[in-house]
């Protein structure tokens, strides 16, 4: 009786231990701060260093997180919009709008706000609200409609096997997604082009830093050289009025001699005319 | 011998009785006697669906550029900053709403700017009417305080109806991370924040701050009520909310403290 007593409360302990370390651990874990879907790192690397060179990481990112998504069947809300988004500031209009239109099927509260992403990035496609895998689906959608709706066309041949070699997947498709793959494709030509483009940029930043160093050595030597050469005028300028002034000097002194040798020349002309007319007066006595 | 070892195992057994349930009540008492259904009753009647994170309201102090750390500091500002706006939008998501993601609410943000003020005060049923926008959140960054071992950040947290204008959520709350140091008082940061870091690629200083926000943005909108897709939302009624202001305490083993303010009491 003891015996199972004693059973009893180990297995109380146990699980008591076991209950209090479980709701510790969780709680530890609910503020661990997981993300949602894609890598916050790349979109926090897009938002700091807003470059085509992350901004192509941070969609691939998006599309690979889409693909985990789909094949898990862990949809988040706006997944499929943030990958539009990404691919129309990158360019990819056609896919973007694909991937808008499918956000809107998956979640249709988003409409308004996804609208006016499509108004802002892609103002053509607003009423693009079919996907279009390709140029002539939209066609092929009407042509369809068309097949199905008027009778009169029915019995022409030709045209339902046409229609039908058109309409693969995308016009018979009612979910959004599948089993389809959604990695940015890029042909060779696209990939040399990125490829170009990033060298372009590295090459345009690394230009623009050789370019700004350049100037500020260019602006170092000018000043000094401006500075040289305003020393130099000054002592120029310095020097002629130093000679100007002594050649006015010495004017001045070449006058003041004439002046003097005049007065003295003067003088000793009244002292002989004096002299002359004393020895004339002393003459007539 | 076994009569010895039954009462020392009974006693153990009572001993972490005794510690679960007193961890229990200590949760329990640590939060606010109201309600979730008394808290937020207008989200409850207004069942709002689609939310949008308006543009972070950062009204931060920054350094003025004397020397190279005081880029340094700023950078590290600007990006806690943009993690603490781009971290809101998962506990909101996991509650079931919808919520557009970073870039998208860029595009929106470009087409309809609002200042901080603007989004409290004037009529914002334009988002309601022309997106299909049902409440906005707005998120205002008040300033950042780090002393010898604890970094601190000041956040407001504001929701308000885009359909009838009212203040669906508003709470204050002070944050405040508490680092251990070394025997030389040396600070050691986190595992969490190492590994934050190198995921990042950004200074552990960075991601010691981006962490801080991010479990702040998970304690604070987690207490929303869960949105009209997931299942908890007619049963959390009951569970204790939080109050509109309170302080929040990180402690070196992650675990997380609510502190009531005086400004509450």
């Amino acid at each position: 009786m003891e015996c199972k007593r004693h059973i009893k409360a180990k297995k109380l302990s146990c699980i008591s231990l076991i209950a209090f370390s479980s709701y510790f651990l969780l709680s530890l874990t609910a503020c661990s701060g997981e993300y949602v879907g894609v890598s916050r790192a790349d979109v926090l690397r897009y938002q700091t260093v807003p470059t085509y060179g992350a901004l192509h990481e941070l969609a691939t990112s998006y599309a690979q997180s889409l693909n985990d998504a789909v094949r898990v069947d862990t949809l988040h809300p706006g997944m499929y919009a943030e990958y539009g988004v990404a691919l129309a500031l990158m360019g990819h209009t056609g896919t973007a709008c694909r991937m808008l239109n499918a956000e809107m099927k998956a979640f249709p509260e988003s409409r308004g706000l996804v609208e006016r992403i499509k108004k802002r990035l892609m103002p053509d496609m607003l009423f693009d609200t079919l996907a279009t895998p390709h140029d002539t689906a939209n066609l092929a959608q009407l042509a369809s409609w068309a097949y199905d709706s008027i009778t009169a066309l029915k019995p022409l041949p030709p045209v339902a096997p046409v229609i039908d070699s058109t309409d693969s997947v995308w016009i018979s498709q009612q979910t959004p997604v599948d089993s389809i793959e959604y990695p940015i494709r890029l042909t060779a030509t696209q990939k040399r082009e990125l490829l170009e483009k990033q060298q372009a940029e590295e090459a345009a930043r690394q230009q623009h830093v050789a370019d700004s160093i350049a100037a500020v050595k260019q602006a170092t030597i000018d000043a000094r050289k401006q500075a040289q050469a305003d020393r130099e005028r000054e002592k120029k300028e310095k020097e002629q009025a130093r000679k100007a002034e002594q050649k006015a000097r010495e004017q001045q002194r070449e006058e003041e001699r004439k002046q003097k040798a005049a007065q003295r020349e003067e003088e000793r002309k009244r002292k002989a005319a004096e002299r002359e007319e004393a020895k004339n007066n002393k003459k007539k006595n | 011998m076994e009569s010895k070892h039954h009462n020392r195992t009974m006693m153990l057994s009572r001993v972490s009785l005794l510690v679960l349930g007193s961890y229990f009540i200590l949760c329990l008492a640590s939060c606010s006697s109201q309600k979730k259904l008394d808290a937020y009753s207008e989200i409850y009647s207004e069942r709002p669906q689609v939310l949008y994170i308006a543009p972070l309201n950062d009204l931060s102090m920054r350094h003025a550029f004397r020397t190279i750390d005081d880029s340094i500091y700023n950078l590290s500002l600007n990006i806690a900053a943009k993690h603490l706006y781009l971290s809101a939008a998962d506990p909101l998501i996991r509650h079931g709403y919808y919520l557009p993601g970073p870039l998208a609410s860029a595009q929106i943000a470009a087409t309809e700017w609002r200042t901080g003020k603007q989004l409290r005060n004037d009529d914002i049923k334009d988002y309601y009417t022309d997106l299909g926008i049902d409440a906005v959140l707005f998120i205002t960054l008040h300033g950042w305080n780090a002393t010898y071992n604890t970094w601190t950040v000041e956040v407001e947290y504001v929701l308000r109806s885009a359909r009838t204008g009212n203040e669906l959520f508003h709470v204050s709350v002070n944050a405040m991370k508490v680092l251990n140091t070394d025997f030389k008082g040396k600070l050691l940061p986190l595992r969490e924040d190492v590994d934050f870091a190198r995921r990042y690629g950004c200074d552990v200083e960075t991601a010691q701050r981006c962490r801080l926000v991010e479990i702040l943005n998970q304690y604070v909108l987690k207490d929303l009520p869960s949105g009209l897709k997931a299942r908890q939302h007619t049963t959390e009624g009951y569970i204790p909310s939080h109050p509109e202001f309170f302080n929040l305490k990180i402690h070196p083993d992650g675990s997380v403290q609510m502190l009531k303010t005086e400004l509450y009491e």
